[in-house]
């Protein structure tokens, strides 16, 4: 298991090392470009400072910069393939420079994460169990490993504590599907069960609730 | 009747498929789509019917965009301009066949054919876009078979911004300048997109509707401010005055301002509202509100037979809710959607012998419910039912002369039925449409409504529609 867990990081972090301006190269221009379509733009879909109402859109609100560089690029370049992303971000993110999407990253990892929201307290229980522990007999690896304590992810890994677990659910599926061609988290999530994915959806959105 | 009815529509089932055949193989998306690259479905369930960022994308004065602007700053770089490298333009186009179940008599033995071919019906130009930033909007010119003409149709101008405030709560909140009361809504509930989405110019139309119910559409202007909180609560207040088109003030020619040779002007300003709160969960979303407004209008007169825009008005007092629901599954969409409106007149200046009303005090109360199924957003199913009923009132609903028809032989103004639809939509922007509409009661009456043997049933329709947006 801790071979898998290993090999899993290490692919991952591959996957998800793109060269990116490191946030002291963007120039206050860059900045001031980046707010502004952020809050004439972004805002309309994931909220003002990125914290999204709807459950269908994520809130970006403290989310790991290199999370969000890989996913403008990847938007950009059609590789991730979910439905919402084809109707919604590919069309988004085809102008952007990498100059704006290092803005953007950047202004969106300088926000205040976003506070979770209760739900169903057994689904939750169940969701953190998994979370920290997987599904050994259904070689689930726990989502701790990289995502971390308190899900609030890593430089190569996304935050995902007070997403919206509509979301979350829905890039289960995706990942189940291979739509957002990320093999790690295919590999993780093919053998999710439905019950699995709403339970650890609940979970994470519950964190850092109020 | 049926089978005759569906050989007649043959014909126009053969321009279909050739029009399909012809059309560009690319998503063919008008121009909000264009404007943010996002194809139809991000912001509607199915065209015209908004979802959640739909509305979202109107309250923020259809501002997003993913284009190149064309820039201009100041000295001190201070942007003055930001145009869209590309005008939001597009264009609808609208052709149709209907038949009516008996044909139209011309009271002198003879009737009209029953069936009609609209080629076009109606086709329309577009502007709607983001203007500058913060800035945009919606406007429609038509071209409509049954005028000949081409006229300013729906228009929405909007300021639009954004906060957020305390508690992680957001706010958008703006300014909509408009000329049709409930155009500027973001929910499909109230009338000016409401249900039916198209409909024949060719069918009988009954002889009453409330103000806020599209009779003033496009002879007034408005302006409103509105607010929307975390995207669930939204309010909304505005005046409307008259704006009248293609009238011309008797004296200097010049278009304005409006004298007694205009009909029905509003006195000052006619004051409108909205409050609507929209709950999402899941896939769900429902929404419930209430709208309306109160219009004092002066009757007026005609070129021919010019009256005075001074003395008594008549008071329209439109009260009404709404409420939407919406489920938008990945292969099933559900909505249903309805709305209840009461009127209240108040006819100081019709109310008389010979005036125009029988009484000084009429209701009358409009409810419309409407529920749409689609699978895969490609076939799509919709029932809905109307009723409209109101105050005895020989004058404001008169029997009239021979052939009748258009009037009502009670002084009733009741009409009832039901509205049934079958939709094929081969691409997002392209929708064909079979409709059938059954009337229980027309004009006051079920048999005999006009006193001239004509029958609420003898109005009923079928009306296919092929309806493109590029």
């Amino acid at each position: 298991m801790k071979t898998f867990i290993t090999t899993v990081g290490a692919v991952a972090a591959m996957l998800l090392a793109q060269a990116s301006p490191a946030a002291d190269e963007i120039t206050p221009e860059a900045r001031l470009a980046a707010q502004h379509v952020a809050v004439m733009t972004c805002a309309t879909c994931h909220g003002p400072q990125g914290r999204s109402v709807a459950p269908k859109f994520p809130a970006l609100a403290g989310q790991h910069p290199k999370y969000l560089v890989a996913q403008l690029e990847a938007f950009k370049s059609q590789t991730r393939g979910d439905a919402d992303a084809i109707g919604y971000m590919w069309g988004m993110a085809s102008p952007l420079s990498d100059e704006m999407i290092a803005a953007l990253a950047a202004y969106y990892a300088a926000q205040t994460p976003v506070a979770g929201s209760a739900g169903d307290a057994g689904a939750i229980a169940r969701g953190a169990d998994i979370y920290a522990n997987g599904v050994a007999a259904e070689g689930i690896p726990p989502c701790i490993a990289c995502h971390g304590p308190g899900a609030s992810g890593t430089d190569d890994y996304p935050r995902l504590a007070g997403q919206h677990a509509q979301y979350l659910l829905k890039q289960l599926r995706s990942f189940q599907n291979n739509m957002r061609n990320v093999a790690v988290m295919h590999g993780v999530a093919q053998d999710l069960k439905a019950n699995e994915m709403e339970a650890v959806a609940a979970y994470l959105q519950s964190l850092g609730s109020r | 009747m049926i089978m005759r009815m569906l050989k007649d529509y043959c014909g126009l089932w053969a321009i279909a498929v050739a029009a399909l055949l012809v059309a560009p193989g690319a998503w063919a998306v008008p121009s909000f789509a264009r404007q943010t690259g996002m194809a139809c479905e991000a912001c509607h369930t199915v065209f015209p019917e908004l979802n959640h960022f739909g509305r979202m994308f109107k309250a923020n004065a259809y501002t997003v965009d993913n284009l190149k602007p064309v820039r201009g700053v100041s000295a001190t770089r201070e942007e003055l301009l930001a145009l869209s490298g590309l005008p939001p333009i597009s264009l609808m186009v609208q052709v149709s066949q209907t038949s009516i179940a008996k044909a139209i008599p011309d009271g002198v033995g003879h009737f009209s054919q029953s069936s009609s071919v609209a080629f076009p019906q109606q086709i329309s130009l577009f502007y709607a876009g983001k203007i500058a930033p913060r800035l945009g909007a919606f406007i429609q010119l038509t071209y409509a078979n049954n005028a000949g003409t081409i006229g300013i149709d729906n228009t929405d101008l909007r300021w639009a911004d954004n906060r957020l405030l305390p508690g992680d709560k957001s706010l958008v909140y703006g300014i909509t300048a408009n000329n049709n009361p409930t155009v500027q809504d973001l929910w499909n509930s109230t009338p000016a997109f409401g249900y039916p989405y198209a409909g024949s110019k060719a069918n009988v139309s009954p002889i009453a509707g409330t103000q806020i119910d599209g009779k003033l559409g496009q002879s007034v202007a408005g302006v409103s401010l509105y607010a929307i909180w975390n995207e669930a609560l939204y309010g909304e207040i505005g005046t409307y005055r008259s704006a009248k088109q293609g009238v011309a003030n008797a004296v200097t020619g010049g278009s304005g301002p409006l004298d007694g040779t205009v009909s029905n002007v509003i006195v000052g300003g006619a004051p409108y509202y909205r409050i609507a709160y929209e709950y999402l969960w899941g896939r769900h979303s429902l929404s419930a509100g209430l709208y309306g407004a109160t219009f004092k209008l002066v009757p007026g007169g005609s070129s021919t037979a010019p009256g005075t825009l001074s003395g008594p008005a008549n008071e329209f007092r439109d009260t009404a809710e709404d409420f939407q629901y919406q489920f938008i599954g990945d292969r099933h969409l559900f909505s249903l959607a309805g709305t209840h409106i009461r009127e209240k007149m108040t006819l100081n200046a019709s109310y008389g012998a010979g005036l125009g009303a029988d009484n000084l005090h009429d209701d009358l109360t409009t409810t419309r419910i409407t529920g749409n199924y689609y699978y895969q957003r490609r076939y799509g199913a919709t029932l809905g039912m109307f009723s409209t009923t109101g105050s005895l009132d020989t004058q404001l609903y008169p029997a009239g002369a021979s052939p009748g028809v258009v009037t009502s032989a009670s002084g009733l103004p009741d009409t009832k039925g039901w509205m049934a639809e079958l939709n094929y939509m081969p691409w997002l922007n392209t929708r064909i449409t079979l409709q059938d509409t059954q009337y229980t009661k027309f004009n006051g009456g079920g048999d005999n409504y006009d006193g001239f043997g004509r029958n609420a049933g003898d109005n009923n329709s079928l009306y296919l529609l092929v309806w493109f947006n590029y």
